[in-house]
């Protein structure tokens, strides 16, 4: 049974060969089936900016957020969190996802179902995900929601803070905050301008009657959000993790209660 | 035999038989619980937002480290060339292929979109930890398959009904040194790397540190063999099917018992360099571990009766050659690293940190499998008992007077070392 060794040797490099083409074939197929668009290809950078100082505590982002993305009520995209007290005036955090620049999910994701948009937008491929929670785990933010259950039946936002403008997740993926980016999306089409037109404006930012919550693009000097940030001291989230978060807070100061 | 007559074989059935059917039953009512899964979604479980990976997880993770005997034994067989351990590394294998497809149910179960799963296949983030490991499990799963092919082909009821199916599935035998090498390599980096899957989570300090990984290998490579050794020596004892050379499994408590000794300086380290400074989030988890909800676990189960006494048991000639005491040792090595999945898993995830600006804080939560889960997990780990027990009693998995045959079979394998002689 004497095997020729030089035989064995060479059917042994052909295999390892044709297993190198293989993943060369496989690598070069992951770099065309991945979603994530190269960041900052496109024109704009898009960016909220929060301020502490307005925002009461109402929750209409929370309500308006679920009417137009049809988020279950046991789901929100877009918390508002108690954030103690500055002059004895109650503070709160309302938190969407931060779309970070650097972002744990998008990272983590092994089928590339998170993935980032041009004008940095995280986005969510529902169709792709499989569901196994690496992205919740890894978000530090917790802005993601995982669906437990089916969401059947009529939405108890709907209809007195909107209509719902995007389909229904299914069970068995994790949702999160898009920025609306349907209506951007479509507002730029129209030719409106996200964060001036309220049609191209995310839901939560329209619905604030406080107008604590200011959306734009970063990349336009004369936009809100540019000159709010300009003019005031702000922070984001956790940036010793440096995830980059794109959503801003102007915080409730002192000398802002006068 | 006709078929009542076969049928009134089960009348009075043997232990083998009461065995297999208990744990029947028990796969039974995990399937129940596997269809409610199915049909209501992952809300049945005890899983939520804040705890995402529980018991399934668990288990998950520890099936695929009581699985490592094998990688570490084909390679020690052809390509350290310790050939007498062949028998024992065909053990290993068959356990392996259960502890991998037990792995692989796991995740069947514990995903949201189960029907999904081929997407890991199509869909690549060659960026992902998961990634990586998800590629190894299913590469290292196929190499598993492959080398488990000739145990089956070897069977006698096998051989008699599909001769010409054996010899093609023996000869993949003559191959056992590159799939012993390509297992290696497979193991080596999703056993690690499923300890990076924690270890890359900045969000997660007590998790976030390069040492899970190598925990994780490390601990692997003492539970692995103690599986293989544990399962041999119990069906030795249970079954006259099985036929063991005491030698080799001595030689390998030995070894293992020393790798527990590796395990421990390093998980010395891991542990005691966290002390040095306060950092939110990662010493409330130590806490956790050493004097909060999960320190029973973390003293009794992973250090002191999961390593610490096991390896004083198996280094020391006068208890490990003491069978019943080299069998609760062994147990006590499976049990330890199943410990430290629960552990680790759920320790970052108990403890929160705040994101609020103020001050970054820790916050607790709480998680405490359903019935659902226990009953599926059960079932999963019957679904492993079954298959070794038929295993041995249809493979002749645990087999050692095997070698003389098996080398007839393998003239290519490199003979690198000599063989040592005993201690």
């Amino acid at each position: 049974m004497a095997k020729n060794p030089r035989l064995t040797r060479r059917a042994f490099l052909k295999a390892a060969a044709a297993a190198g083409v293989a993943s060369a074939a496989g690598l070069q197929y992951a770099r065309l089936a991945r979603a994530s668009q190269p960041v900052g290809s496109s024109e704009h950078r898009w960016a909220m900016v929060i301020d502490q100082a307005k925002c009461t505590g109402c929750g209409y982002c929370t309500q308006a957020c679920r009417a137009h993305n049809d988020v279950p009520p046991t789901i929100a995209w877009n918390r508002v969190i108690a954030a103690g007290q500055v002059d004895g005036q109650p503070v709160f955090l309302p938190r969407p996802c931060m779309h970070c620049e650097h972002a744990p999910c998008v990272e983590v994701c092994m089928v590339g179902a998170s993935y980032y948009r041009a004008d940095g937008i995280v986005m969510m491929d529902y169709d792709k995900c499989i569901g196994c929670r690496y992205c919740e785990v890894a978000c530090p933010y917790g802005a993601r929601a995982f669906n437990w259950e089916d969401f059947t039946g009529p939405n108890p936002a709907v209809p007195q803070w909107g209509q719902p403008e995007i389909a229904r997740r299914p069970r068995g993926v994790p949702e999160k905050c898009s920025f609306c980016v349907h209506r951007i999306d479509r507002g730029l089409a129209l030719g409106l301008t996200p964060g001036v037109d309220p049609e191209a404006t995310p839901a939560c930012v329209v619905a604030c009657p406080a107008k604590a919550r200011v959306f734009g693009d970063l990349n336009d000097p004369e936009s809100e959000v540019s000159r709010l940030l300009a003019q005031n001291p702000h922070y984001r989230l956790r940036e010793d993790l440096g995830t980059g978060p794109r959503v801003y807070y102007l915080p409730a100061r002192q000398e802002a209660q006068s | 035999m006709t078929l009542p007559q076969y049928l009134l074989r089960f009348r009075r059935p043997g232990p083998f038989w009461l065995w297999a059917g208990a744990l029947a039953l028990v796969i039974a009512a995990a399937a129940v619980g596997g269809v409610i899964v199915l049909w209501k979604g992952l809300v049945v479980t005890n899983l939520n937002d804040l705890v995402p990976w529980g018991l399934w997880i668990t288990i998950d993770l520890s099936s695929i480290a009581l699985s490592a005997g094998a990688f570490l034994l084909c390679a020690a067989v052809y390509l350290l060339g310790l050939k007498r351990f062949q028998p024992v590394a065909r053990t290993a294998t068959f356990v392996g292929l259960i502890g991998y497809s037990m792995a692989m149910l796991c995740l069947f179960m514990d995903i949201g979109q189960p029907f999904r799963f081929w997407h890991a296949l199509v869909y690549w983030n060659t960026h992902s930890v998961m990634w990586e490991v998800s590629m190894c499990i299913m590469c290292y799963f196929t190499v598993l398959l492959f080398e488990t092919m000739p145990i089956i082909a070897q069977a006698e009821w096998f051989k008699s009904r599909l001769p010409r199916l054996a010899g093609w599935m023996s000869r993949v035998h003559h191959y056992a040194p590159v799939l012993a090498l390509i297992g290696l390599g497979l193991s080596s980096l999703h056993q690690s790397s499923l300890g990076a899957l924690y270890g890359v989570l900045k969000a997660r300090p007590i998790w976030y540190k390069p040492d899970l990984s190598v925990l994780f290998i490390l601990s692997a490579a003492a539970a692995g063999p103690a599986m293989t050794v544990l399962a041999s020596m119990l069906a030795g004892r249970l079954t006259p099917k099985a036929k063991v050379d005491d030698s080799l499994l001595d030689r390998l408590a030995l070894v293992i018992g020393w790798i527990l000794v590796g395990y421990l300086y390093f998980r010395f380290w891991d542990a005691f360099s966290m002390t040095y400074t306060y950092w939110p989030g990662r010493n409330e988890g130590l806490s956790m571990l050493t004097s909060g909800e999960l320190s029973f676990n973390f003293w009794f189960g992973e250090i002191l009766f999961g390593a610490l006494v096991p390896a004083v048991l198996l280094i020391l000639p006068r208890f490990r050659r003491i069978p019943w005491v080299r069998m609760l040792a062994l147990a006590l090595v499976v049990g330890g690293v199943v410990a430290y999945r629960w552990d680790t898993n759920l320790v970052g995830q108990l403890v929160l940190l705040t994101y609020l600006p103020t001050e970054i804080v820790a916050r607790y939560t709480e998680y405490t499998p359903a019935l659902v889960e226990w009953v599926v997990g059960a079932g999963i780990v019957a679904y492993g008992l079954l298959a070794f027990s038929l295993g041995v009693r249809y493979l002749n998995i645990v087999d050692h007077r095997q070698l003389a045959e098996s080398e007839a079979h393998a003239p290519s394998a490199p003979r690198l070392a000599p063989t040592p002689a005993g201690d």
